[in-house]
């Protein structure tokens, strides 16, 4: 009895840190996001006023929000596949490595480390018009791609920006699930003649699926969370291509003040990743369950 | 490689330090609040994020506090972030110390003053004299809210002007800049024949709707000219002349139309890359920093903002005035406010300063003797650069006021500007579509 | 013959990882020399026709124009929140994860699963109230406000609790017979093993604090506690840019967290191995 008390108390005391935070830093910020959400406030004026569903529903007609919406698919649509080959291929050529695979990997990962207040500013000093690249592109073909100042070209950079920054981290989860699959299989495969292709298809990639499953979780929760890179580079233009969740809800809060709409803007935010991390979850799954796969 | 132990001890003292540090953040505020309620006041005043007015303001400081040991003045720049609006809201919000801080334009104080975060200051003591002594009168009147009463100090006005690459214009037969839209388009095909790869006009955000500031001096330098200075808004109700905001934005949309506008680029202008930039006083030290090459006068000429086809040629174009003050807040104590009245007449009320603050920073002071003010005129004589700006003071037209004003330009980027300029809508339909989503914003 | 044509394979493999490795370094490089460019070549040619320590020396004592603004504070302010939140990540981590994972108590279930909807719960949602929070708690402003609402990472906790389940029992029965409490079977006992496990955590937890902008942007104003990033973000004023110094900000920036790792890359690759086997 004495014993079932002591873990009572002792089980409730080395967890009340993390109680504690989720009070303060997640459960009452989540309830006074509710509230805010229906307040019109511009975080200093003594007068708020309840408005209700009005902000949701402004919200909800506003095209900025549907660009947010939509450019966080468009993002991801393009960032997967990319990143997806970068990773597998990175992983697949260090680990074929004899010597120095360590060293390879660790110039890889490299870009993972970079801020990304540093990449953006540097990505911007390389395509500025009258930078290096665009002046030896002029010199070299007459033209230059019009880079910042057309929508297909802003979206193209800033998924190339955090691709690069990616592409070797989740090549270390890939290189990880590589290095656990059995030799035997290989060796299976080579007596029955299968050629590099066939071996990839019919054996790696199928067993690279839990990775490929944390992978692909990861980055649509990042392509839901884009904010440091527009907001260095593009400032979400042009003409709303590059603009993103995170970038209207600071928008709407800390530069035109409206605490309120900018809560609605988060709920609904809040609403899609959550939605948007189930559907892929649930496809991901179906997909391994057809080949075999528990995730 | 990597024992427990070391990576335990290196912990250890990170956290140390941490406790150490976090204690220090934090009484080193309370250390702030408690003198304040002593002998000795503390303020602190908050100058623009510019280097040189930060520079301005750090020296008059000093200077004040050395006659005056009993306040003691901490100057720091508004954090700007995203804007330096946002940076004072927030501070503002916070709770954070802040007496007063320049840099508020009319617009902003309107919001300051609906949400009842600043000062009256004609209440206070000795305000009629500061005014007459700056022979601000006329200027001041711009600046009074509808309750009557005045709660910027009005401290500097750039009538923005725009500024010419002389050396390219000259190499395509150019003696003089030109002055209307017609003759403009007329350079840019001389100078893409001659340069394909060069630009007429540069704005880095033109097509950035987000940073609304930039709507000063893209749309409305080129509005106030087109229309005489005819206000935009007036109350609540948009008042703009709609022939004169046809007439600039079938320019834009021309201009661009034909890939005469860079977009994006960082210091075209500074580097030949285009020939024409809307340009505040703020550039002449940078340029003196990190151009040296560029001479006003010489390879670079300021003119008025260009004007439509017909305009009459004997009369000065209006422009925009970037026209920024000084506040009080409200939130700080009754002797902190006082002392920062005291300090802020002690600033402006000797004509030397304003020199020095002229010579410091290169933005016209907000006095009505600008350009007859024996105090000024050497150095003016000496700068024609900044005598350009002197001049143009008369044509200014301060920015709206309202406090709604992040919002109304945003909605002018998105549904004025981007549309009509990247050839989407026409002109005719975006205005109205402006004139709808404004009427909605100001509801 | 069979031999040469591996030799050829495996040489073809290293020029290929060589290659394939530049893209990776170049930003890293290009940064570098931009910094070290004199000022009319910075952001025109890639390698410069003579280096300059002008830009850093502009970054630290300020121009004709510009006052410095405190990079080596600021250098300090990022070590000193990413350290302070790393730790705090750990400790919180392993004692939640502990408790959860050998600790028989009430409540563990439900918090088990509470847990799982806080770490896909999307955090954005919470950076206002979280702002209004620090505000109300008096702390905008200051080292804590920065500290704080990053103190816990559900995903920390999550690990340890998934390594300490691993732990046969019959280690933790036989120390809690010796009459070791709760603290002590943790502190001597699983923490040791999982050294490898903390090492990948506290590594991916400090790199990411290392590089966070949006919260750090909302929680400080006064330049002497902006963190590096914040600073830098700064630094593109309307008043003209600087893009020497911004490079040089920029390798101040990059270059501590590249040391950091570098030194504890070995242990942070086997770790990783492990987690993700």
């Amino acid at each position: 009895m004495v014993a079932r008390r002591y873990y009572e108390v002792r089980g409730w005391l080395l967890a009340s840190p993390y109680l504690v935070y989720t009070v303060v830093f997640f459960l009452v910020p989540i309830v006074w996001a509710l509230w805010l959400a229906g307040m019109e406030w511009n975080l200093i004026s003594p007068r708020r006023t309840w408005v209700g569903l009005k902000n949701l529903m402004e919200a909800l007609g506003s095209p900025r929000v549907w660009a947010a919406f939509i450019n966080s698919y468009k993002f991801l649509l393009f960032f997967l596949p990319v990143v997806l080959v970068l990773a597998v291929s990175i992983a697949l050529l260090v680990n074929s490595l004899p010597w120095g695979a360590h060293w390879y990997t660790v110039l890889f990962f490299l870009p993972y480390l970079a801020s990304g207040v540093a990449t953006s500013l540097v990505a911007e000093g390389l395509i500025a018009v009258n930078g290096p690249l665009n002046l030896w592109l002029v010199r070299t073909f007459g033209f230059r791609p019009p880079w910042l100042e057309s929508p297909g070209w802003a979206t193209a950079i800033i998924v190339a920006l955090i691709a690069w920054k990616f592409a070797g981290y989740y090549a270390l989860i890939y290189l990880a699930a590589l290095r656990s699959i059995p030799r035997d299989l290989y060796e299976a495969a080579a007596i029955d003649g299968a050629g590099p292709w066939t071996r990839f298809w019919r054996i790696t990639w199928p067993n690279l699926y839990p990775a490929t499953f944390t992978v692909v979780v990861l980055a649509v929760g990042l392509m839901f969370g884009i904010f440091t890179e527009p907001y260095v580079l593009t400032r979400g233009g042009p003409n709303l291509a590059t603009h993103t969740w995170h970038l209207e809800i600071y928008h709407q809060a800390f530069a035109n003040f409206r605490a309120g709409y900018a809560s609605a803007v988060a709920l609904l935010n809040a609403v899609c990743t959550f939605v948007g991390v189930a559907v892929v979850r649930w496809i991901m799954q179906r997909w391994g369950r057809a080949h075999g796969y528990e995730a | 490689m990597f024992n427990g132990r070391i990576i335990r001890s290196c912990l250890s003292v990170v956290v140390l330090l941490a406790l150490v540090l976090s204690g220090c953040g934090g009484s080193k505020q309370e250390g702030g609040a408690a003198s304040g309620q002593g002998d000795k006041v503390s303020i602190v005043f908050w100058s623009a994020p510019n280097p040189t007015q930060e520079k301005f303001w750090r020296t008059m400081a000093e200077e004040y506090m050395q006659s005056h040991p009993n306040v003691q003045i901490e100057v720091a720049p508004i954090p700007e972030s995203p804007s330096s609006e946002a940076g004072i809201l927030t501070a503002l919000s916070s709770g954070s110390k802040l007496t007063a801080s320049e840099n508020i334009f009319v617009g902003f104080g309107a919001q300051l003053v609906n949400s009842e975060a600043v000062v009256p200051l004609d209440t206070l003591p000795g305000y009629d004299e500061l005014i007459q002594a700056r022979k601000a009168e006329a200027i001041v009147a711009d600046w009074k809210y509808p309750d009557g009463h005045q709660y910027i100090l009005p401290l500097y006005s750039n009538a923005m002007l725009f500024a010419w690459r002389m050396d390219i214009l000259k190499e395509l037969g150019y003696a003089e800049p030109p002055r209307t839209y017609g003759e403009i388009l007329a350079l840019g095909e001389k100078l893409k024949a001659k340069y394909p790869d060069k630009y007429v006009l540069t704005r880095k955000l033109l097509l950035d709707p987000n940073s609304w500031w930039e709507r000063w001096f893209d749309f409305f330098i080129l509005y106030y000219a087109a229309s005489d200075g005819a206000p935009f808004l007036t109350g609540t109700e948009v008042t703009a002349d709609r022939d004169a905001v046809m007439k600039v934005m079938r320019f834009l949309q021309e201009m661009n139309q034909r890939g005469y506008v860079l977009t994006n680029a960082e210091d075209a202008f500074e580097q030949g890359l285009a020939v024409w930039d809307v340009v505040g006083p703020w550039a002449l030290p940078y340029w003196k920093e990190k151009y040296p090459e560029l001479k006003v006068g010489e390879n670079v000429v300021f003119t008025p903002p260009p004007v439509p086809d017909g305009f009459p040629s004997d009369k000065a174009p209006k422009t925009f005035a970037d026209a920024k003050g000084v506040v009080i807040y409200k939130h700080a104590s009754e002797a902190e406010q006082q002392a920062a009245w005291e300090f802020i007449k002690w600033v402006l009320s000797d004509p030397k300063h304003d020199r020095q603050w002229l010579e410091m920073t290169g933005l016209p002071p907000a006095r009505g003797d600008l350009t007859t003010n024996p105090e000024f005129e050497p150095y003016l004589k000496e700068n024609p650069a900044l005598a350009r700006y002197a001049e143009a003071v008369p044509t200014g037209v301060p920015p709206i006021k309202h406090e709604k004003f992040v919002e109304l330009h945003t909605r002018l980027g998105e549904t004025l500007m981007v549309p009509v300029i990247t050839g989407q809508k026409t002109p005719e339909q975006a205005f109205d579509d402006l004139v709808a989503a404004w009427a909605e914003v100001l509801r | 013959m069979v031999t040469k044509h591996r030799q050829l394979k495996i040489a073809a493999l290293y020029l290929a990882a060589t290659l394939a490795v530049i893209p990776a370094l170049f930003p890293y490089l290009y940064m570098v020399l931009q910094s070290l460019a004199p000022w009319n070549e910075v952001e025109r040619v890639i390698w410069p026709s003579k280096f300059t320590l002008r830009s850093y020396v502009w970054l630290l004592t300020g121009g004709d124009t510009a006052l410095a603004r405190p990079w080596l504070r600021a250098l300090f302010n990022s070590f000193l929140v990413s350290a302070a939140d790393t730790l705090a990540v750990l400790v919180f981590g392993a004692m939640t994860g502990y408790a959860l994972a050998r600790v028989r108590f009430k409540g563990a279930r439900w918090i088990q699963s509470f847990l799982l909807f806080h770490m896909f719960y999307p955090s954005i949602i919470l950076i206002i109230p979280t702002f209004l929070i620090v505000r109300f708690l008096g702390l905008y402003d200051t080292y804590l406000a920065m500290i704080l609402p990053k103190a816990v990472s559900v995903w920390v906790i999550f690990m340890y609790a998934t390594f300490f389940q691993s732990v046969p029992q019959d280690l933790l029965d036989a120390a809690r017979v010796d009459g070791a409490g709760e603290w002590t079977v943790l502190t001597r006992i699983l923490l040791p093993m999982s050294s490898t496990l903390t090492t990948v955590l506290g590594l991916v937890v400090f790199m990411e604090r290392w590089t966070e902008l949006l919260w750090d942007l909302v929680a400080v104003k006064s330049h002497h506690l902006m963190t590096l990033n914040v600073l830098l973000t700064t630094m593109k004023g309307p008043y003209g840019t600087y893009p020497g110094p911004l490079c040089a900000a920029s390798v101040l920036l990059t270059l501590p967290i590249v040391i950091v790792f570098l030194i504890f890359s070995r242990r942070f690759f086997s770790g990783f191995q492990y987690i993700f086997r």
